[in-house]
């Protein structure tokens, strides 16, 4: 059961990630009405304006190489928190920042899961 | 609900229960609660105390520079996501850390550590 939870974990943030590098726009289909986004602070509802945050972020490029996923059933049914550590290498800076991340994911039910919770930081040196 | 004031309530009560007896984080686990630390995972209270009282070193210090919360769900549970530093008596250079909690209430109007994430951050 440990075992299935971290490959649901790990599947989840390659393709979160994926997305966010390749294709930002296409976020918006991994999250729902109630989901929730606090980034770095700021505390963002729902679909629309979560899509709205994520695209108007201030690079066009990034790209997010991940050190750490853990993951852990979360009581509710098949629910998953992902706790992600990494690096965000923006196009043109020399160094990468560093992030941590959690996720809250809930079964759609149709074999995938969308983003219920999800809280973003960097982490200054 | 206000889950920023709850969460910082009970980060506070957590880190200083830590630095000052470890022991009693019983209390704020269950059979049921998780904890995974630097990737190791372990469950149910008496494990997770026991690894905690384990860790190599007798006094440390937690400075929390951020928390964030959340609502988890209707059963009133709630996500909180930490990061700050680590200082450990007698060593030069503070840790920096982030966790993350799933606290879910308890009958009596408290909450308990149903999942716990401990990652260090490295340079």
């Amino acid at each position: 059961m440990e075992e299935q939870v971290e490959m649901v974990g790990k599947a989840f943030v390659d393709h979160y990630y994926h997305l966010f590098d390749n294709n930002r726009t296409e976020l918006v289909s991994l999250y729902q009405p109630t989901s929730m986004l606090t980034f770095e602070g700021q505390r963002i509802q729902g679909v629309d304006d979560i899509s709205a945050k994520l695209n108007q972020l201030p690079f066009d490029q990034c790209r997010h190489v991940i050190s750490t996923v853990d993951s852990q059933p979360s009581a509710f049914a098949g629910g998953v928190v992902v706790f992600v550590s990494g690096c965000l290498q923006l196009h043109g800076e020399e160094h990468p920042l560093r992030f941590s991340q959690m996720f809250h994911l809930i079964p759609t039910g149709q074999g995938s899961y969308f983003v219920q919770n999800d809280m973003f930081r960097l982490n200054y040196g | 609900m206000d889950s920023d004031a709850v969460a910082k309530a009970f980060v506070e009560h957590y880190y200083s229960t830590f630095d000052a007896n470890r022991a009693a984080l019983a209390n704020l686990y269950q059979d049921a609660s998780m904890l995974t630390f630097e990737g190791h995972k372990i469950m149910g209270s008496q494990n997770i105390v026991a690894k905690l009282t384990a860790l190599p070193f007798h006094q440390c210090q937690h400075l929390i520079t951020t928390v964030d919360s959340q609502p988890s769900g209707p059963a009133g549970g709630m996500l909180v996501f930490v990061s700050g530093n680590l200082q450990l008596s007698g060593e030069q250079h503070p840790l920096r850390f982030s966790q993350m909690f799933h606290l879910m209430p308890t009958p009596q109007g408290s909450f308990y550590v149903l999942n716990d994430i401990f990652r260090l951050n490295y340079a």
